[in-house]
């Protein structure tokens, strides 16, 4: 059996990533047999807790079997000793032994840059993650983030609609979408750009796995923005992480009385990283010039009063009503087609937002 | 000697013909009542006893037998202890039996329920039964006085109240006489539902308001999403006031299915506003669809011709809201027990309101969400895919601010709203002159094709909402009925895109809603 087959075989046991690098540091033979899994080294680098399971499994059987799900579902296993591993991961504290990636594997040495935040963001958090995800997936930047509700979610959505590249790294393994309900988004990353995972396919996602995601997210990235976030979250695992391991950090203020900008605001005000106003504050960084984005906008009267009455921030339907003074059927379909446009968004309970 | 006697019973919502037969013969005293009776049926001959006994008749001391024909369909309730009776005493008192076979009194319908004391107290489904019975030849009935209201509006028919048995047989062997009711013209009773609601009293809500407009103008399905306190209730309890009048053939429709439920006021004899219902969340299926053991029409029946309100949606178990599902779409409901399968006509709006999450704050602007997306998802999945298929339009609707609330803004008032819709309804009943009650929301799918055509303004709208906004597939029905009544509220010949835009902004629940 040849190493890269061996390498496959315990690929599918998801042993930690330090156990990997020791195993395959010492069994650094080119060929292999499946007997090696009764050798006293391996046992003791492996561990009791896992030796039975390979041992029992290590056949040409299981091996082929593996390797066909894989094949089935166009999985690529890629490991550290592969060209194709991303050289940014090669860098970090802990880099994972194994990648299993679902698309496109170019995208791991693009410029890159992470854009993460609470599950639960509050309108502003949406919008500003929005306008941060569309502005740099349109000035060729990947975005990478964890599939996760909020501010995840958005990132990669907003990326996809605005024709960008994302890759979306998951807490868990392929066969198991977690959350299930993203399994659609899922499928359309790794169409258009790449969803990626150290864990087995058939590894079930678990509380300790998603902060071992938060630090590939991270390691991919050549920064972490951070659009909102509460003072205790798992954003706050990957911008711990980041610090330790000198990837830039971006953070965008939020209101000092919201408990969701805790976080950003902390790490603006202790300098752990760079405040952002806007999208071409990063895009500056990495050389990217100013996008002239001010579009000269067509707008009717009655839409500019609407625009108007948007300037500071979001507002509901009902002051819309009471402060443009038209006609309610008038102002319904005034803003579906400001909406349809992309001037203004509308979100949950009938509030809208100039983009 | 054998005599019949015609009575009603019913069936889903029609009558059918009860022959009553009694006989004697000499033997040991014993009553026997066959035909398929209930314990209500079974129970009668009690009821007869003593009635006939205490009303100065000799109750006859032989074998009798009452069978009630069709033998093989099973009777519910006491409307034929009246007929029961006069048959019996037609049995064995001469002078009744001969007038009974006399001309004048052979074909009269007998429906009452009798009390010990020779009363007749009044029954359920009078209504339907004189229809059933006219349509059938019948011209000649004899009901308890207390029911005679019903009777009011059936015209072509002669229908008599009595208030005792010893009355009926005088009736019949021509010692007094009865004038029939007289019939009252439906226009005179006709009343929108008000109850002191009126859309005058909600401040603000501008845009849930104008939604329940087109609703009431389209016949379209509503669903309202919103915080706790924020007038989804109000609205709803606001809406009757708005749709415009039953005619006299819708009246009779909903009055026939109260009657059988007993839910009738009996004084006024018929229902002429739209019913309202707002059936608790915890209601079982069965009190929703009608039917069980004693097959009686359910609320969603009750609500026919009317509005339905569903308040606090997603707590009602999935099972129940999944059975709205056939109504909804043909208007009536089919319950089928091992006993009888009956239908009961079952066209009703539907008014759901729901919070957008389990606290209730969700999009909310003053109050913070405690909810995980996870919980929210799963709370907003329990309304189905097939059920939001049904619902037309979505309202978010928010918290009033205390200000709108001490305002002293004048609001619109019912009555002008009103007048907008029954503009709308008159252009539909044009266009759908060939159907019977239809409206823009029940239009088939070759119906949509043909009256909603789109100019190729709108179809670049409707485009590009679909690839930005990410509306479902199954919304775009849904849209194009919404802006046909919308354009109807306008009074415009065809569809504008601004029509196509409104009701796009109809469609929440439709779009990624967290």
């Amino acid at each position: 059996m040849t190493r890269k087959d061996f390498l496959t075989f315990i690929s599918s046991f998801d042993l930690s990533c330090k156990k990997l690098h020791n195993l395959f540091d010492f069994f650094d033979q080119d060929a292999f047999s499946f007997d090696v899994v009764f050798d006293k080294e391996f046992i003791d680098i492996v561990g009791k807790e896992n030796i039975n399971k390979i041992q029992q499994n290590a056949n040409e059987n299981y091996l082929n079997k593996y390797k066909e799900k894989l094949f089935d579902k166009s999985i690529k296993l890629v490991s550290f000793e592969d060209n194709s591993y991303p050289k940014k991961l090669r860098n970090i504290y802990d880099p994972p032994f194994f990648l299993f990636c679902k698309g496109d594997l170019a995208l791991f040495d693009d410029n890159s840059i992470a854009i993460i935040g609470t599950r639960m963001p509050s309108n502003y958090g949406k919008i500003v993650t929005e306008r941060f995800a569309k502005e740099l997936s349109v000035a060729g930047i990947v975005i990478i983030s964890g599939l996760a509700y909020g501010v995840d979610s958005i990132s990669h959505r907003q990326c996809l609609l605005s024709g960008g590249k994302t890759i979306a790294v998951l807490g868990g393994g392929f066969d198991k979408i977690y959350p299930s309900e993203h399994t659609d988004l899922a499928r359309e990353v790794s169409e258009k750009g790449l969803l990626i995972t150290e864990f087995s396919p058939s590894f079930v996602a678990t509380k300790y796995s998603f902060p071992l995601r938060n630090r590939i997210v991270a390691g991919l990235s050549d920064g972490v923005l951070i659009t909102e976030a509460g003072s205790k979250s798992g954003t706050i695992i990957t911008k711990d992480f980041a610090l330790d391991n000198g990837i830039k950090i971006y953070a965008v203020p939020g209101n000092i009385t919201s408990p969701k900008s805790e976080g950003t605001n902390y790490i603006i005000a202790y300098s752990q990283g760079q405040c952002v106003l806007s999208p071409n504050d990063i895009l500056q960084d990495f050389g990217i010039k100013k996008s002239s984005y001010k579009k000269s906008l067509q707008l009717s009267i009655d839409e500019q009063i609407i625009l108007n009455l948007l300037e500071d921030g979001e507002k509901n339907v009902e002051f819309l009503f009471e402060k443009a003074k038209m006609e309610v059927n008038k102002l319904n379909s005034l803003l579906v087609s400001l909406e349809i446009r992309g001037i203004i968004k509308k979100m949950a309970g009938d509030v809208y937002s100039t983009i | 000697m054998l005599t019949k006697v015609k009575s009603f019973g019913l069936l889903g919502i029609d009558g059918f013909l009860v022959e009553v037969e009694s006989d004697t013969i000499n033997g040991l005293p014993k009553f026997d009542v066959v035909g398929l009776g209930d314990t209500t049926v079974k129970e009668a001959k009690e009821r007869i006893r003593f009635a006939i006994i205490n009303s100065g008749f000799n109750y006859p001391q032989k074998k009798i037998t009452i069978n009630l024909a069709p033998a093989d369909i099973k009777k519910e309730g006491a409307n034929y202890d009246l007929a029961m009776a006069i048959g019996l005493l037609g049995a064995s008192e001469n002078s009744i039996q001969s007038a009974l076979l006399f001309e004048r009194n052979k074909d009269i319908v007998f429906i009452g329920e009798l009390s010990l004391d020779g009363g007749v107290k009044k029954v359920k489904g009078v209504l339907p039964i004189l229809i059933s019975a006219r349509k059938l030849g019948f011209k000649k009935f004899v009901i308890p006085k207390d029911n005679l209201a019903e009777a009011g509006f059936i015209s072509g028919v002669e229908v008599f109240g009595v208030s005792s048995l010893k009355e009926t047989i005088d009736f019949i062997l021509g010692r007094k006489n009865l004038l029939p009711v007289e019939v009252k013209d439906y226009q005179s009773v006709v009343s929108t539902v008000n109850d002191g609601l009126d859309f005058c009293f909600v401040k603000g809500q501008a845009k849930a308001k104008r939604a329940l407009e087109i609703a009431a103008a389209g016949g379209h399905n509503v669903i309202m999403i919103g915080p706790p306190g924020s007038g989804k209730s109000m609205l709803a309890k606001c809406f009757p006031s708005i749709l415009p009048d039953m005619t006299f053939e819708e009246a009779l429709e909903v009055t026939k299915i109260h009657s059988i439920a007993g839910e009738l006021d009996y004084k006024k004899g018929i229902v002429s506003s739209r019913p309202f219902r707002t059936p608790h969340h915890t209601s079982s299926t069965v009190s929703l669809t009608g039917g069980g053991t004693f097959s009686k029409p359910g609320e969603i029946s009750l609500a026919h011709n009317g509005v339905l309100y569903l308040d606090e949606f997603p707590e009602y178990s999935r099972h129940t809201i999944e059975t709205l599902r056939q109504p909804l779409e043909d208007g009536v409901i089919t319950v089928a027990r091992s006993a009888l399968t009956v239908t009961y006509p079952a066209s009703f709006m539907l008014i759901a309101s729901m919070n957008p999450c389990p606290c209730g704050n969700f999009g909310s602007k003053d109050r913070e969400c405690k909810c995980t997306p996870h919980q929210i998802h799963k709370y907003l999945a329990k309304i189905s895919g097939p059920i939001l298929d049904r619902i037309d339009i979505h309202i978010e609707v928010d918290n009033v601010k205390f200000d709108d609330l001490r305002s002293d803004l004048q609001e619109e008032s019912s009555e002008t709203i009103k007048q907008r819709v029954d503009k709308a309804r008159q252009i539909q009943i044009k266009r759908f002159s060939n159907f019977k009650n239809y409206c823009n929301a029940k239009m088939s799918v070759p119906a949509t094709k043909k009256y909603c055509k789109l100019s190729q303004d709108c179809e670049n709208l409707l485009r590009m909402a679909f690839e930005k906004l990410k509306l479902s597939a199954r919304a775009h029905d849904r849209i194009l009925k919404v802006a046909r009544t919308i354009a109807d509220l306008a009074g415009e010949e065809n569809i504008l895109p601004e029509h196509i835009a409104e009701a796009i902004s109809f469609r929440s629940l439709d779009r990624k809603y967290l």
